[in-house]
């Protein structure tokens, strides 16, 4: 019986629309995920785009989304024979509840497995399309396909039908279930959201009933090698997931079939039926009349739209929603001020982001909902023939539902900024600025939910049904994040899309609200417009038919509404116009495919200029008025240049900053030859050629200023507040590197480009005449000239040589003494500043008024950081340094000569008060003041040459001196949960390598290696040669490198000095560290504590090691190990908040090879635990097994 | 009757409508007349719901009786502006209900013959918003009048339970009492009386006809016996035509003398359908009874019977022209 019942089930099912209809979505989705050339999911970079890991993850991540699918597959088994009334004619037959039930459970489940199965089929038929980089495509094997199906999607497919099962068996209803889908979708980005911190990453695994939490912990660190070629295992934790979700998925089974009852529903109105039907009536007429006047109508709207409002506040799904919108935001608000490791101030603005990264999607699902819901209401409770037959204006059906809509929106909006000013109270933060809620997140954020009740609205009143009118909205929902990525980028192509406002406290909104309320204009008219519609074709009485509604169409629009049709698309096209105006006529745009292409002919037409010989700038010379509220610069520059090759030169090329408007560029005894207006590059021809080492000028005037707005990429470093300049956004750059070119290899190939520029070799003896910042100069002089609003403090490298403050403006000139790099920042703002000397340097932090809180931290790191590195590195080279804060805009700090330049959102904002209390997060402000300084060495003093490895010069020295100063201010003991950090973003950020991973010493600019694993390598060298030999070498390389000229220094120069002074028996630790890229497995087993008889323990500890050398693209070899590696014993485990110098009972090197061996300890306190490498200090990608707990002693 | 003097009292409501004024003046005079003239509806697929249908309906209870599918809602939606036909004509006294729908709805009170009502809205609730949906924007009248239709159907008691869980009567008389706010000149009540048992089925038709002095009030029915009763004019709708209308009296009349009756067994009634025009057969007493219409005595057997309206109903019912 049951099988018959499955059968017929699955050929049921079958026949409906639901099946094919999303049969074929998922195949779009699936195909379309693997053909197009910019949305892959869990391809990329050196991932195959038929990777069997991108299979798996694809096939999980579409799997979240069938949710939908099996919804409409399994509540229909439960709801259909109640709604269709069908149910007491089947229950009254003699299938038992058993067969009844489960018989249309295994149809429904089976026919929604074949429906899902186009997943494999979409990803399957989308690598074969003609137009696929085959680059990026692998060996084709079918066989991943099946078992990514079989074993990844069928679990959870069949998990998901339970748990659908069970809900609808006790709800009942197609909606409410559609309600709990969307409830479990929210519920489950909440869950992954809190569980994607480290510490719970096991925990999550485990209780991801989709098992991608599972796979991703298992494949965390994998190579684009092991993701190419491998599927990941069936064993250890995915299977405990799948097994247990397995096991869940019965017990809901069970459940549903439990509470389902095979009985009639009670009839509803019983308790109505039990009143006494009252008599009849006699009728006696009431002298009340209608009024249809002004006032009435304002009454109809107005209690019409709290009817609206009423219906769908008091509705349960309301609630639901906005309950998990509430906890989308608090946690979401939690987690966005306390990123990774550090902890932020929940200042407004923060809050404003958070909140409304979290509060977007909930408000969306209301609108689309609710606007089913009400549209359809009348139609659904059959009550629209009394309402349609009543004296009410067709717009008071309309206005109202579209009303309500946003009124409630409106209301989910200020809930959410009660929650973020709940947040704030609970972290004990008082500084709410209402205003700036208001302003910057209400105002706009209502603007925008109006229009999307609109055309929710619109969409339903539009559709002949309900679902379709949500599966519209639904296409909407997908085309806001898809849109653009299909070329269709310009803000006026999609409904209610406005450029985003960057926000600052520095800057406020800036001019950027400009363009967005011109865009806010422009689709309000188009969503009155919508309105309008909506209103000429609405649905009223019983009349569904196009036909007859559009014939009405004209009548309703005879009088005012047809003049507001009118006006709505007249202020439309008028925005429209003076939009496309300013972000098509007076700014360019592109789509990001005619930039790339711009890019792919530039090269070509520029590439046969790439290393030809040119003068190199000496020194500058700039004058640059800046007009913050006009978002203006103009420059007046005088560069001096030589010629420092060995021969004549007779041409100069430009490659000039492309926004930048060029007024004035001349240079002695030369004249324009060619240019290349669409690459903004120029040639200049020498009357006389440039004689060898003779020296020239080169003058400009530049205007950087732009004109109305963009549709998308604003110019933000000249703002009201808070201007932020780069020298080479102002002034021109001679000749062109390959850096001006595309880097993606991706994008090369698509633009038919050869295979990526690579840095030249370390070994290229030709290379190395430039350092990497700039092609064109060497150290440079400079002298500039900086005007500005009289209110602000303008800011250039160099000491102040004169301040005048005259006509409302203020004029500073600065100059340098040390040669600095032709690289260097100007700024401008009204800042607040604290000022102090110390041994001879003056400092002082450049600050926004409200952002006092970490300024003494700063000053007195840059005190520590510059007295620890003059002493251990030599001489700092200037008598003063600074630190300016610019505009949240950015998220970095940077530093240029005696200059730093912080983001806000870099420090300021660090809630130094609660990193004391929670000893888990790191001090950002410490490490990045001190990491900025260390470039005061590092970058400002030696600088690479542009070969391999120039940047471990530069950015691993950095961090590792950072690392140095956190060792001295807070203890080696400390330092581990910053290398911990360390190492999980170099093991993450290799993944993301679309070229090929290099060892150290030759990196080619990539962060993940000279940040992250640099800070590593360079703080094991430390602890293995001793920290006077690391920085005795360093000091060497300074004071032979210092301010030095062609040929710039190269990695080999470090490596040299450091052979030299740590003596022979390095050599295997210096190829590992620098030479290859090396990676450890290292494993405490077990231990065993023994009391000595002088009252003392013997621990000994057996451990396990292995060593592997990793290949450019992540292929694994093992190699055999002999070191020594530090094993300690401790009372607390190091990885706990609570651990610190007075747990240590024993830290010591002891050698260990590959294999199993046990070490011993003598410790005087029995251990509670014993680790190797307990301060991850070994690049090793399972840190968790390197420490285990001890017995209790054995005596 | 009074229509003919109707331009004046469009007139008031033109007025009223552009001058906001209140209409209720023009409301106590009432009495106009109902003209539907070739109104055809045709649905996707050819399907006439409607063909050529032409009635004028003068102030009282009109019956407008015909079977199941017959075409009863499709004419009572159109009259209530919730559908426009495909082709034809309907006027109200002066108001051209299909060009100037939001007129007629201004004196329209509307009773389908399903409705439904939202969960969690109470019955007052219910009401008080049709009263505003309505015109009676007054707070302070409407709470008066909304009461007062509370009391008169005797929903008083319930007033704050859902409708949704009212029995057949009870939702039947909040039904009225809507349909019945802003004194309508014109009352549609689309098979009122279906789901009804017979105590409460009289009850409502009583009420009925109190309210129709003055007022068009039409009342469709499947049911011979609603319109037998009360109504003073009638029409027989069959496939979309209308086959017969009048009052019931006459029409009943024109039949007089060719309505015959026999009892005959259960087999010959195959035999007697093909040799006589059958209106009707029924089993008595097991015997089956036939009516036949003929102009004389269609043979022995036969007994002459006093036609009722039941006779003239399924007569036309007979005559219907093949769709």
């Amino acid at each position: 019986m049951l099988s018959k019942i499955a059968r017929f089930e699955f050929f049921y099912q079958l026949k409906s629309p639901v099946f094919w209809v999303s049969s074929i979505v998922f195949f779009g989705m699936a195909f379309g995920s693997v053909a197009s050339s910019r949305i892959h999911i869990g391809a990329g970079g050196n991932t195959n785009i038929n990777a069997p890991f991108a299979i798996v993850i694809t096939l999980l991540v579409m799997s979240v989304f069938s949710l939908f699918l099996i919804a409409a597959f399994v509540a229909n088994v439960i709801v259909r024979d109640d709604d269709t009334g069908y149910g007491p004619i089947i229950r009254s037959t003699r299938v038992t509840k058993f067969d009844y039930l489960f018989g249309r459970f295994t149809g429904a489940f089976l026919a929604s497995a074949l429906a899902f199965a186009s997943v494999p089929l979409g990803l399957f038929a989308g690598i074969h399309v003609p137009w696929i980089d085959h680059e990026q495509l692998g060996p084709i094997v079918v066989e991943h396909y099946v078992i990514a199906y079989l074993v990844y999607a069928l679990p959870t497919l069949f998990m998901a039908s339970a748990i659908l099962f069970a809900v609808s068996a006790i709800v009942r209803s197609m909606t409410l279930t559609y309600m709990g889908v969307i409830v479990l979708f929210i519920v489950y980005g909440i869950s992954s959201q809190w569980l994607s911190d480290l510490k719970n990453e096991s925990f999550a695994a485990l209780f991801d009933p989709f098992g991608l939490g599972a796979v991703s912990l298992v494949t965390k660190y994998w190579t684009a090698s092991d993701r190419n070629t491998m599927l990941p295992a069936i064993d250890g934790i995915v299977a405990q997931n799948r097994l247990l979700w397995i096991g869940v998925s019965f017990v809901l089974l069970w459940l549903g079939f439990a509470l389902y009852r095979f009985t009639d529903r009670g009839v509803r109105r019983s308790s109505a039926k039990a009143e006494k039907d009252l008599g009849a009536a006699t009728f006696v007429p009431v002298s009340v009349s209608p009024r249809f006047d002004a006032a009435a109508l304002r009454a109809q709207a107005w209690k019409s739209t709290r009817f609206e409002m009423g219906q769908v506040m008091r509705s349960p799904a309301f609630f639901i929603l906005l309950l998990l919108g509430i906890a989308n935001t608090v946690s979401s608000v939690w987690v966005g001020t306390s990123i990774d490791d550090w902890m932020l101030l929940p200042v407004t603005r923060l809050m404003i982001r958070d909140i409304s990264n979290a509060f977007s999607i909930a408000p969306v699902l209301i609108a689309a909902y609710y606007a089913g819901e009400l549209v359809w209401r009348e139609r659904e409770r059959k009550s629209h023939e009394l309402f349609g037959a009543t004296p009410t204006p067709d717009w008071v059906f309309v206005a109202p539902k579209i009303l309500a809509i946003a009124l409630v929106l409106l209301l989910t909006l200020l809930v959410s900024v009660g929650v973020g000013i709940g947040v704030q109270v609970v972290r004990g933060y008082t500084l709410f600025e209402l205003e700036k809620y208001v302003n910057w997140y209400v105002v706009p954020t209502f603007i925008s939910f109006l229009q999307l009740a609109i055309l929710a609205v619109f969409l339903q009143s539009l559709s002949p049904h309900k679902y379709i009118g949500w599966g519209l909205m639904g296409l909407y929902i997908v085309a806001r994040s898809v849109i653009s990525s299909l070329g269709f980028e310009h803000k006026l192509y999609l409904f209610g899309s406005t450029p985003g406002v960057p926000l600052s406290d520095m800057n406020g909104q800036g001019y950027f609200w400009i363009g967005r309320s011109w865009l806010e204009l422009y689709w309000s008219a188009i969503a009155l417009f919508l309105v309008l519609v909506s209103f000429a074709v609405w649905p009223r009485g019983t009349e569904v038919r196009y036909g007859p509604r559009f014939a009405r169409l004209w009548r309703r629009l005879s009088g005012p509404a047809g003049t507001a049709i009118a006006a709505s698309l007249t202020v439309a096209a008028v925005t429209g116009g003076w939009i496309y105006y300013n972000t098509n006529v007076l700014n360019e745009y592109r789509t990001t495919d005619q930039v790339e292409k711009l890019f792919g002919d530039g090269e070509r037409a520029l590439i046969q200029y790439l290393d030809k010989p040119q003068p190199r700038v000496i020194g500058t010379v700039l004058n640059i008025a800046l007009y913050p509220a006009d978002g203006r610069a103009v420059t007046t520059g005088d560069y001096l240049i030589e010629n420092r090759t060995a021969a004549p030169l007779t041409e100069v090329h430009f490659d000039l900053p492309a926004d930048a408007n060029f007024k004035v560029l001349d240079i002695d005894g030369a004249h324009l030859a060619k240019t290349f207006k669409a690459y903004n590059y120029r040639i200049y021809s020498f009357d006389t050629p440039m004689a060898v080492g003779e020296k020239r000028h080169i003058r400009f005037t530049t205007e950087l200023w732009q004109k109305g707005f963009k549709n998308s990429g604003n110019q933000t470093s000249i703002l009201e507040n808070g201007t932020f300049l780069n020298n080479m956004d102002i002034s021109p750059v001679i000749g062109i590197s390959r850096r001006s070119f595309l880097q993606d290899p991706a994008a090369r190939r698509r633009q038919g480009l050869p295979a990526q520029l690579r840095m030249p070799k370390l070994e290229d003896k030709t290379a190395g005449g430039n350092s990497y910042l700039r092609p064109d100069s060497d150290w440079v002089s400079s002298d500039i000239t900086l005007s500005t609003v009289a209110d602000q403090t303008p800011i250039a490298p160099g000491y102040v040589m004169s301040d005048v403050t005259k006509d409302g403006r203020r004029t500073v000139h600065f100059r340098s003494d040390s040669p600095i790099q032709n690289f260097y920042s100007i700024q401008s703002a009204r800042y607040a500043v604290k000022k102090e000397t110390a041994d001879g340097i003056d400092y002082s932090v450049y600050y926004h008024p409200q952002h006092a809180t970490n300024v003494d931290l700063m000053m007195s790191v840059m005190k520590t950081s510059i007295g620890l590195y003059s002493k251990a590195f030599g001489p700092y080279q200037f008598r003063q340094a600074r630190i300016m804060e610019f505009p949240a805009i950015a998220t970095f700090a940077q530093s240029f000569a005696n200059t730093i330049a912080y983001s806000e959102d870099i420090g300021f904002l660090q809630d130094s008060a609660a990193l004391k209390t929670d000893p888990t997060k790191i001090d950002m402000v410490t490490f990045v003041t001190a990491h900025e300084i260390a470039h005061q060495w590092w970058a400002h003093q030696v600088l690479g040459a542009d070969v391999q490895g120039s940047t471990m010069l530069s950015e691993s020295f950095a961090s590792y001196s950072a690392l140095l100063t956190m060792e001295q201010i807070y203890g080696p003991e400390q330092v581990r949960k910053f290398l911990a950090q360390q190492r999980d973003k170099y093991l993450q950020g290799r993944l993301g390598e679309t070229v090929e991973e290099l060892p150290l010493m030759r990196v080619e600019n990539q962060p993940y290696i000279h940040y992250y694993k640099g800070a590593m390598i360079m703080y094991r060298l430390k602890t293995e040669l001793g920290v006077d030999v690391v920085n005795g070498a360093l000091k060497k390389l300074v004071e032979r490198f210092k301010f030095v000229t062609a040929p710039y220094p190269r990695t080999t120069d470090f490596l040299e000095i450091l052979k030299t002074d740590s003596g022979p028996g390095h050599e295997e630790l210096f190829a590992d560290l620098f030479e290859k890229i090396t990676l450890y497995d290292l494993k405490a087993l077990s231990v065993k504590s023994t009391k000595r008889a002088d009252g003392k323990f013997d621990v000994a500890i057996e451990i396990e090691a292995k060593k592997f050398h990793a290949d450019g693209k992540g292929k694994e070899t093992e190699s055999p190990m002999t070191e020594a590696v530090p094993v300690g014993a401790f009372l607390v485990d190091p990885s706990d908040p609570k651990f610190d110098r007075k747990q240590v009972l024993s830290y010591e090197m002891k050698a260990i090879r590959t294999g199993k061996q046990t070490v011993t300890l003598v410790t005087d306190k029995a251990p509670k635990f014993v680790s190797v490498d307990p301060y991850s200090i070994w690049i090793d990608r399972e840190l968790k097994d390197n420490t285990i707990s001890a017995d209790a002693p054995a005596s | 009757m009074i229509s003919s003097v109707c331009p004046y009292h469009a007139l008031l409501i033109q007025f009223a409508a552009a001058t906001g004024y209140k209409s209720g003046l023009i409301l106590h005079f009432g009495g106009f007349m109902l003209v539907i003239e070739g109104v055809t509806q045709v649905y996707r697929g050819g399907v006439m719901a409607l063909n050529d249908v032409n009635i004028e309906i003068k102030p009282g209870l009109f019956g407008l009786l015909g079977p199941n599918g017959a075409g009863k809602s499709t004419l009572m939606r159109t009259i209530a502006t919730l559908q426009a036909p495909s082709k034809g004509n309907i006027h109200f006294g002066d108001i051209d209900v299909i060009r100037t729908p939001d007129l007629l709805r201004r004196v329209l009170g509307y009773l389908p013959q399903d409705f439904g009502v939202y969960p969690r809205v109470s019955a007052y609730a219910m009401l008080d918003h049709m009263a505003i949906l309505k015109g009676i924007a007054d707070g302070k009248e409407r709470r008066q009048l909304v009461e007062t239709l509370l009391r008169q159907t005797n929903l008083w008691a319930v007033r704050n339970k859902a409708i949704a869980g009212f029995s057949g009567g009870m939702r039947q008389r909040y039904g009225i009492a809507q349909a019945l706010i802003g004194k309508p000149q014109l009352l549609i009540v689309d098979e009122p009386t279906a789901g009804l048992d017979p105590e409460e089925r009289n009850r409502f038709l009583n009420l009925l006809a109190d309210v129709s002095q003055n007022v068009v009030v039409i009342l469709s029915t499947h049911i011979v016996d609603d319109v037998a009763q009360l109504c003073s004019d009638m029409a027989i709708i069959s496939k979309g035509h209308i086959v017969r209308q009048g009052a019931p009296a006459a029409l009943t009349a024109e039949l007089k003398g060719k309505v015959w009756r026999s009892f005959i067994d259960k087999s010959e009634l195959d035999a007697a359908k093909g040799r006589h025009n059958v209106i009707l057969s029924r089993l008595v007493g097991g015997r089956t009874l036939i009516h036949v219409v003929a102009d004389s005595s269609p043979g022995e057997g036969f007994e002459p019977v006093t036609p009722d309206l039941e006779d003239v109903y399924f007569t036309a019912l007979a005559s219907t022209p093949k769709s």
